[in-house]
This record gives structure tokens, C-alpha cells and sequence, in this order.
């Protein structure tokens, strides 16, 4: 068990999400970093999926009522355990009554952490994830405040050494320019200019960006197209509302919508845009949906190999 | 019909081009075939207005794999006719007292017993699923009702609310923002994260909407 003494503004519970109600309206939701959530998972010995805290918008505290296994990483933060500097995707270990302390996010925006045996709140349509518009799933179906108490699971059988960290050439390249995209559904509709705007133009993260979507600012794409009948929608697609600017769904991207979808971002560079704050910039690159299926199982293959040395190293 | 990406994980079927009844028969009839089909792969299956979209595990195929399996399940499901009379059917009770009943009734021209009237002597059909969880779009309203959407949106409409817009009618299922006309609430639960399937409502369903005083 633990509890959160000290909230940040934004704290959630989150996983992999729910992958089988969409057909009913349900957005898959889950982590906004899905890469950082399931190497931390690696990292303490954790089944790939187990749901850990995601985390932004400042600091707080949490602390541990037994000996626990656990890792941060995503977002880059300040963080001390017992008063000690921890770094990220890096296995800890605590001791009963020791305290985590995120001082502060240095750059990204969501910081995750993960525990040995995982946040076991109840799974609801398969999944442990929080769906604040809902309201459920996660801890109640809410933000989780000061003095809240989150049950952990079994811990795993072997866990990494303590200090085990995830090989750094194998850590997401959230430094990396260029997110790559593929074709979306209606990428037909759009002549070469807005093509040109898409992939040829800078970007940035605009403040009106959440778990649902950002919006992003730069030069409008021409020849909107104008609301379609709606379709079904997924996390990373590139829509094109009326006044041009993209919106690109994220994680609790609804399951239909009728902007046109002129590209859909591809799923091993999502957690880069996800880290991106307001005001950063970022730049598409055009791939095929081989290429782009293909750093997807890149990004499996990498876990896989995290999990392995951090056994190797138990 | 074609296929196309959705992202990684995803393929769209399209089966047409022009939104109809007919084509939203034929997304039903494609949508049930491939649940029907249990493909391992197959995690998700999305019907909308002009085709059907398919969420897949991706890490265990491709796109250039799925893709040609899933377009002949659905020119298989599409060939044939006659799946309509499955559909299931539901009768909801509404009690006719929202806060843009008489509004409604003075845009229509009609009394507002008349908007009652027309509002629940027909039977619906489920055009698709979305929104926000349980969120589903009824088809086809009478002539006479159809509005355009409030010019402002309530930023809070309660679960439970009736509401028309456009050719649609729905029931909201959650506490949600919403530019509808209200016309009425029902105690039926339209969507419940315990419930399994949680929407009350799936796609190509039937409903029809009973007055209580």
C-alpha cells in the first residue's frame, strides 16, 4: 500500500487501457506515455501492463507503508527517496515509512511511476485505467488527492537488482524532431499544399491540450474539408477541423468523430508527442504504415529486451 | 469497398461513399459478420456512418495481412440480404418534460402534445456509437421536429436526458456537455462500466420511445 501525502495537481492511475469496448463508445484511454508506463513495468518485474500513477503539473509526495520495489521515469523530475536523488528508469527499492518526493518536472509532461505488484484498483472493462470524463475506472474514477491510500499487487516473483536502469539506447528518444505519421483515412482529400504544411512546416504544442487531444499551432493546412460523417477515430489521429489547425487524439481520443483524419501519428513515436509541452515545437515526417508497423515492433522487441536484462540482473 | 490504415492498429472498411439507410444496413451486416468471425487478431470493431473500422493487435500481424482477410469477410457479409429482422429492439419510457419542450413546440408549429406524439410513434434504429461511452445516435426523426442544434451548448446536460438535433434523437448517458434539445428523461441506466457490455445500445438496435405521464 501506499498513500499520497502530498497530491500534485494532475495524478491518475492508468494502464494500457481498454482495448474491447470500443463498439459500446468506451475511448481506450490509458497511459498518455505508453512506452515509459511499460518499461518502468519492466523495470520493477512487473507484467507489461499492471497499472502505475501517471503524473504532471508539479510536485508531491508519496509514501510507502511496506518495502516496495519501483521506478520513475518519463516526464524528467527532481525526485529523492528518504532525501536521497533517485534517477530515472532506474529499479529503487523502499523501505516501510520512506518517502517519495517529486520536487519538481524539468521537462516532458507526464512523469510515471510504477510498483512492484502494480496498483491493483478494480479492473473495469478490463482495464485499471482512469476515465476522468466518465468518471471511472482508476481510483474511484477521479484524480487522486492528499491522504488517498492505493492498494499495490503481489509482489512480482524476481524483481531487477536495485540501481538495475533500462539500457539508454533503448529509453524513448523524446529529444527526437520528427514524429513520424501515416496516411489517415482521408489523407486523399488533401491536395499537395496542406500535404506540404503538414510534413514540411514547424509545429507547436498549443495550451489547449490535454488527455483528449492537442491542438497545434502554425500555418493553417488549406482547403479544409469540411465535418464528414462521423467515423471511427483513434489515439494519434491528425484531424483537420474548419479553421485548418490539426488536433491530433490522444489517449482518451473518442471512438468516432467527423473532422477529417488526414494522417494518423505513428504508435512507437506517440509518447514523444505526449511528452511535448505548449510551446514546443514539433515536425511530422510522412512514413508508410510498413515502416510504421515496424518501429511498433521495434518498441515490442525493446521491452522485451529490457525485461530480459533487468531479470538477467535480479 | 476498400481498406485503408487507421494508424497501426487499426484498418477502415469503407463500404460506401454516400451516408443511407441502405449503407447503414450493410455496416451493420459487416460489422456483425466480423464479430461473428472471432478473429484472434480482432480486438475492437467500430461501425459508422459509411463503413466499418477494425482494431487489431498489431504486434502479432500486419496491415498487408489483415487487410485482404477483413475485406472478404465483409463483401461476404454484405452479399447477402436479409439480416435487418435480427436486430434487437428496446423500449424505453420517457417522461416528456424537458427544458426545451415548449421551445421546440413553438419552432415546429406543433402543440407540444403533437411533439410528443411524433417523437415516440416511431421505432429508431441505432446509427452508430460515439461521443462520449453510450452515446448512441437515433435515426430517423419526424420531418417536422428536426432543428438545428442549440447555438449555445448546455455545458452540463444530466444522464438520462431525451434530446433531438438534426434528424437524430438521443439519450445522453452521462453527465456531459451538450448542444441538443432536451425533450424528456427516462430512468433507463444507457450505460453502466459494470455491465458488460457497458452501452445499453450496439449499433443497428431498435428502439422505441414510450410516454409515461
Amino acid at each position: 500500500m501506499i498513500t499520497v501525502t502530498r497530491a500534485p495537481p494532475y495524478l491518475t492511475v492508468q494502464d494500457t487501457g481498454r482495448k474491447h469496448s470500443r463498439s459500446s463508445g468506451v475511448p481506450r484511454g490509458g497511459a498518455m506515455d505508453l512506452f515509459a508506463l511499460q518499461v518502468l513495468n519492466a523495470i520493477v518485474g512487473n507484467a507489461l501492463d499492471s497499472a502505475a500513477l501517471e503524473w504532471a503539473l508539479g510536485g508531491g509526495t508519496v509514501r510507502f507503508q511496506g518495502d516496495c520495489v519501483f521506478a520513475i521515469g518519463g516526464a524528467r523530475a527532481r525526485a529523492t527517496l528518504a532525501g536521497r536523488g533517485i534517477p530515472s528508469f532506474t529499479t529503487c527499492h523502499a523501505r516501510a515509512g520512506d518517502e517519495l518526493t517529486v520536487e519538481q518536472l524539468i521537462a516532458g509532461r507526464f512523469l510515471y511511476i510504477a510498483f512492484g505488484g502494480g496498483i491493483e484498483v478494480p479492473q473495469i472493462l478490463g482495464s485499471r485505467s482512469t476515465y476522468l470524463p466518465g468518471r471511472f475506472g482508476g481510483y474511484n474514477g477521479r484524480m487522486i488527492a492528499h491522504n488517498d491510500s492505493l492498494p499495490l499487487g503481489a509482489h512480482p516473483h524476481s524483481t531487477p537488482a536495485e540501481g538495475f536502469t533500462c539500457p539508454p539506447e533503448l529509453l524513448p528518444r523524446y529529444e527526437s524532431a520528427a514524429v513520424r505519421i501515416t496516411r489517415g483515412p482521408h489523407a486523399d482529400l488533401f491536395d499537395e499544399a496542406p500535404w506540404h504544411t503538414l510534413t514540411e512546416t514547424e509545429f507547436t504544442v498549443s495550451t489547449a491540450s490535454d488527455r483528449t487531444g492537442y491542438k497545434l499551432k502554425g500555418s493553417a493546412l488549406s482547403d479544409s474539408v469540411g465535418n464528414l460523417p462521423s467515423d471511427a477515430s483513434c489515439q494519434g489521429a491528425i484531424q483537420i477541423p474548419g479553421d485548418g489547425t490539426p488536433i491530433v487524439l490522444m489517449a482518451d481520443a473518442p471512438t468516432v468523430g467527423g473532422y477529417p483524419k488526414i494522417a494518423v501519428v505513428a504508435e512507437a513515436d506517440l509518447p514523444i508527442l505526449a511528452q511535448r509541452s505548449p510551446g514546443e515545437v514539433v515536425r511530422f515526417q510522412l512514413v508508410t504504415i510498413e515502416q510504421s508497423q515496424r518501429a511498433l515492433k521495434r518498441c515490442a522487441s525493446d521491452l522485451h529486451t529490457i525485461r530480459a536484462t533487468g531479470a538477467a540482473s535480479a | 469497398m476498400r481498406a485503408q490504415p487507421l494508424g497501426d492498429s487499426a484498418i477502415t472498411i469503407m463500404l460506401g461513399t454516400e451516408r443511407s439507410a441502405e449503407l447503414l444496413n450493410h455496416v451493420h451486416a459487416a460489422a456483425a459478420t466480423l464479430a461473428a468471425e472471432r478473429l484472434a487478431e480482432v480486438q475492437d470493431i467500430v461501425p459508422a456512418y459509411l463503413g466499418v473500422a477494425v482494431f487489431y493487435d498489431a504486434l502479432h500481424t500486419s496491415y498487408s495481412e489483415m487487410a485482404p482477410r477483413l475485406l472478404a469477410v465483409c463483401e461476404r457479409a454484405t452479399a447477402s440480404t436479409a439480416v435487418s429482422d435480427k436486430n434487437r429492439e428496446h423500449e424505453i419510457r420517457v417522461t416528456y418534460d424537458g427544458s426545451d419542450l415548449v421551445q421546440v413546440s413553438v419552432s415546429s408549429g406543433l402543440s407540444v402534445d403533437e411533439v410528443i406524439a411524433r417523437h415516440s410513434s416511431r421505432s429508431y434504429t441505432v446509427d452508430l456509437l460515439g461521443f462520449v461511452p453510450g452515446f448512441a445516435y437515433l435515426s430517423e426523426l419526424d420531418s417536422a421536429l428536426q432543428l438545428p442544434r442549440r447555438s449555445q451548448p448546455r455545458p452540463r446536460v444530466p444522464a438520462g436526458s431525451v434530446a433531438i438535433a438534426g434528424a437524430q434523437t438521443a439519450v445522453y448517458p452521462l453527465d456531459t456537455p451538450g448542444g441538443w434539445h432536451i425533450i424528456g428523461r427516462t430512468d433507463r441506466v444507457m450505460f453502466d462500466p459494470l455491465r458488460e457490455p457497458p452501452a445499453l445500445l450496439r449499433a443497428g438496435d431498435i428502439v422505441r420511445f414510450v410516454p409515461t405521464p
